[in-house]
């Protein structure tokens, strides 16, 4: 065939194999698709960074300090990710896990300090922990001993935590009873109970001395996060010892960086927490980039980063450059809002985000994630059952497209007039707002679940595992990642709801720090919102866009978070 | 991968009678018939309809104890949806409705009283692709006898390891039982399947065409170690591959479209001599 000429009298109806087949239509749709591609990102992009300009007031600084950073900062390090990029790529994911571990970390810690510094004091949180591993101990107990007892067991595990944690405490109601509708008193409700049993948390708290804070922060945050680290380097090296290294060398360095950071003016928990969320990570890191030998090189670019910064600030400041005068700044995030701009700080409603992502994060995962299990494992496919669960299918899907606000209506008749919380706390704008992201958590954990293939189902149980045991040891594990990282992301749309916030009263602005979950809270996007509508030019120029930047970050963080977690549980 | 092998063997059996011949002489040297092994299940009049489809009709076998049963038919003929009423994972499938009895040593499975949880912890079960679950080898054999609740009475290690040598995988993973089920080979995977349906030790193990998706390395393998498992286990398995069939079992079904078995008896007798013509085309290639 070959051999055949190609003007030959049959070859000629054939078709050639150089013909060329006409692929214009296909060419301009990949053209048009990345076009629609590269206009979004860089829409974006252009967004952020003009925030970003005014955020840090990049306009207010000199030409020549741009000159002395650009030539200490941005040319060495994009000459160094240049060569790794070229040369030595091993040593340029190295490079670039070695920069993004520790700053993660600090971020993380910057969210623990505020846990920490407003919520709880150390002795609470010892109180706590010691309470919660108290009733883990109950209950493994009670299931090595009595393990067929299956409702026995169902109580301890629902019944230990809360006398660990609560006792029997002393109860007096004094309520009047009322009909829902028309409000008539039917009679009044008024009793009290003597405390019958202390709480283990209770018991602690009687104890004569408690050692310091920054030892209790060492022994129950600093130890167990190396421990559990060190589990990643014991199992590199199939050796449990590694995990003891870690922990020993973490707290010693944590212990001493406690008893230093009070000298120069930090808190000596604060300390305990930063140096503990850089120096864990990082050393986990740093000991596998040892063990592997590769990439060694990619250890001097966050040095780099870190020197190039400080000997440009040096120079800059000591050949006069004006340097960038930031609206975002550290005594930005320190303070209370104010009505003069240069003093106007996010801290309040910094705490107040924070806390209303954690009544979200308590109330909508465990609701959204048993949903999802009893729609996918449990209801019926057919029958009456079956269609009617089809429309609630339906209609969970509707509820994640209503509006926000209706939400925020909806929040305000269920828990301010309805249960009768007061308006504007952390615990209705949290639960509100949980009830928001609570359609979008069902869904993305039953496609999770969804994904899991029937034929791990049928294994299970076709090895005589019952249904409960099939979703606790194969459908769960397996879908888990996937229902992090959805209901994480639909928490990092939460953190930025502003129209339900209003609905249910949250301040604009609060100049203290909520005192707990049943305290006003101010909220990020609110405080946002409200600065656009300060007289001062400045808020809206400047400071507005420093909070646009925190909010930014803090989803980052959580964001970020998701994905570490997800990639860590693909893996296993 | 499977499709290959099983279309070749069909088109040898039509090519030549001779070579179907000699099969059957390999049948006769291989098989040795206990003579009158008990019976431990007895199917009587079973009937699958999904939805209003009858996929099962009025189906009847004794199915003897220690021996490998086949049953094999062309596709969609129901031998599989037999296969799982045995254990009632039919139940799984809220369209399939199940008529007459399938005795388990004179019990009714599917008595009002029967847990089929219960059931499927004395039948194990094989699938056709492997289908370990994403944890390391050592709890994957050891699933079964966790949830049954065994785990805690006996030596967890030891019995692991008897599962794997009697799927005939310890030599190549005893030194990696931490490595994920999933990082093995098609075939290994599969033994691992066959070790933890062993693990818990069950009296039956049901197998769906376990090497249809496997190379025919790894098909040899897994047919040896059937041959082994028949000793101390009764084995149902279905299969597409009639050479298959007359090489490891002793009793044979064959089913025909529309979910009718159409013959039962020993294996030699259904290559060599059946007794219906239809299964006769079947096995010759004439059909199917």
């Amino acid at each position: 065939m070959a051999s055949e000429p190609t003007d030959g009298g049959t070859a000629s109806d054939r078709p050639t194999l150089t013909m060329s087949i006409s692929q214009l239509r296909g060419r301009i749709f990949e053209l048009i698709s990345a076009g629609a591609t590269i206009f979004g990102i860089t829409v974006v992009m252009g967004m952020l960074v003009y925030v970003a300009r005014d955020a840090l007031r990049l306009g207010a600084a000199d030409p020549g300090w741009y000159l002395v950073f650009f030539w200490t900062l941005v040319v060495p390090s994009l000459g160094m990710a240049g060569y790794f990029a070229v040369r030595d790529r091993a040593a340029g994911s190295v490079a670039y896990a070695a920069t993004g571990i520790p700053v993660i970390g600090i971020l993380v810690a910057g969210g623990l300090v505020i846990v920490f510094t407003e919520l709880i004091d150390p002795q609470e949180w010892l109180a706590l922990v010691f309470a919660l591993v108290v009733a883990g101990a109950i209950i493994s107990a009670h299931q090595r001993y009595r393990p067929q007892a299956t409702f026995e067991r169902l109580l301890v595990l629902f019944l230990t935590p809360i006398l660990t944690l609560y006792g029997i405490p002393a109860l007096s109601v004094d309520r009047a009873i009322t009909t829902p509708l028309t409000g008539t008193e039917l009679f009044t409700l008024s009793f009290s109970t003597p405390a019958l049993l202390p709480s283990v948390r209770e018991l602690l708290f009687v104890l004569p001395i408690l050692p310091a804070g920054w030892i209790l922060l060492l022994g129950t945050v600093t130890a167990p996060l190396a421990y559990g680290f060190g589990r990643l380097i014991a199992a590199r090296r199939d050796d449990e010892r590694g995990r003891l290294e870690l922990v020993a060398v973490a707290v010693t360095v944590v212990a001493i960086a406690a008893n230093i950071g009070p000298l120069v003016g930090l808190s000596a928990e604060g300390t305990i927490l930063v140096t503990t969320a850089l120096l864990v990570p990082t050393l986990t890191y740093l000991e596998g980039v040892v063990r592997r030998r590769e990439g060694f090189a990619g250890l001097a670019f966050p040095v780099v980063l870190v020197g190039g910064t400080f000997v440009g600030a040096v120079l800059a400041t000591s050949l006069g450059f004006a340097s960038p005068d930031p609206w975002l700044d550290w005594s930005f995030l320190t303070s209370a809002p104010s009505r003069t701009p240069e003093d106007a700080g996010m801290y309040p409603p910094l705490v107040g985000s924070i806390l209303i992502v954690i009544v979200i994060a308590m109330s909508a995962f465990p609701v959204g994630v048993g949903a999802a299990i009893y729609l996918e494992e449990y209801a019926p496919d057919s029958g009456r059952l079956g269609r009617f669960v089809d429309f609630l299918e339906v209609n969970i899907g509707n509820l994640a497209g209503v509006p926000s606000i209706v939400y925020g209506l909806l929040g305000l008749a269920l828990f301010v007039n309805g249960v009768g919380l007061r308006d504007g706390i952390v615990i209705v704008a949290g639960l509100t707002i949980g009830l928001l992201i609570l359609p979008i958590v069902i869904i993305s954990s039953q496609e999770a679940i969804k994904a899991v293939p029937d034929s791990r189902r049928e294994a299970s149980y076709g090895m005589g595992a019952t249904r409960w045991q099939t979703i606790r040891h194969v459908v769960l594990p397996e879908a888990f990642p996937g229902i992090l990282t959805g209901t994480i992301l639909a928490m990092g749309r939460a953190i930025g709801e502003t129209a339900p916030l209003l609905m249910i009263g949250v301040a604009d602005s609060v100049r203290s720090v909520p005192d707990g979950f049943f305290d006003i809270a101010a909220a990020m996007p609110a405080q946002i919102f409200s600065w656009k509508s300060e007289l001062a030019p400045e808020f809206r120029t400047g400071v507005m866009a420093a909070g646009v930047i925190t909010l930014l970050v803090v989803l980052l963080v959580m964001n970020g978070t998701a994905i570490v977690l997800r990639n860590k549980y693909q893996r296993e | 991968m499977s499709q290959p092998t099983t279309d070749s063997a069909t088109e040898e059996t039509a090519e030549s009678d001779d070579r179907l011949i000699e099969t059957e002489v390999s049948v006769s040297e291989t098989v040795t018939q206990p003579a009158g092994a008990s019976t431990i299940i007895d199917v009587g009049d079973l009937s699958v309809y999904y939805h209003d489809d009858q996929a099962l009709r009025s189906v009847s076998m004794e199915i003897p104890e220690r021996q490998v049963t086949a049953l094999i038919g062309p596709s969609g003929c129901g031998k599989s949806t037999f296969l799982r009423c045995l254990n009632r994972m039919n139940d799984l499938i809220d369209a399939a409705r199940v008529d007459g009895t399938v005795e388990l040593l004179g019990q009714n499975v599917y008595d009002d009283d029967v847990d089929p949880v219960a059931l499927r912890r004395r039948i194990g079960m094989v699938f056709q692709e492997p289908n370990p679950f994403p944890k390391s080898i050592y709890d994957n054999v050891a699933y079964g006898l966790r949830v049954q609740g065994k785990a805690d009475d006996i030596d967890l290690d030891a019995e692991v390891e008897r599962a794997l040598r009697s799927a005939a995988l310890w030599d190549e993973v005893k030194d990696q039982l931490d490595k994920s089920g999933l990082e093995l080979s098609g075939g290994q995977q599969q033994r691992l399947c066959i070790a933890r349906a062993i693990a818990p030790d069950p009296e039956v193990i049901l197998m769906d065409e376990p090497a249809s998706a496997l190379d025919p390395v790894a098909t040899s393998k897994i047919e040896d170690l059937i041959d082994d498992l028949a000793e101390e286990y009764t084995v149902i398995i279905v299969t597409h591959n009639m050479q298959q069939a007359a090489r490891i079992s002793d009793k044979t079904a064959v089913f025909l479209t529309g979910g009718e078995l159409v013959e039962f008896d020993d294996t030699q007798t259904i290559f060599e001599n059946p007794a219906d013509p239809r299964v006769e085309d079947y096995i010759t290639g004439k059909f199917g």
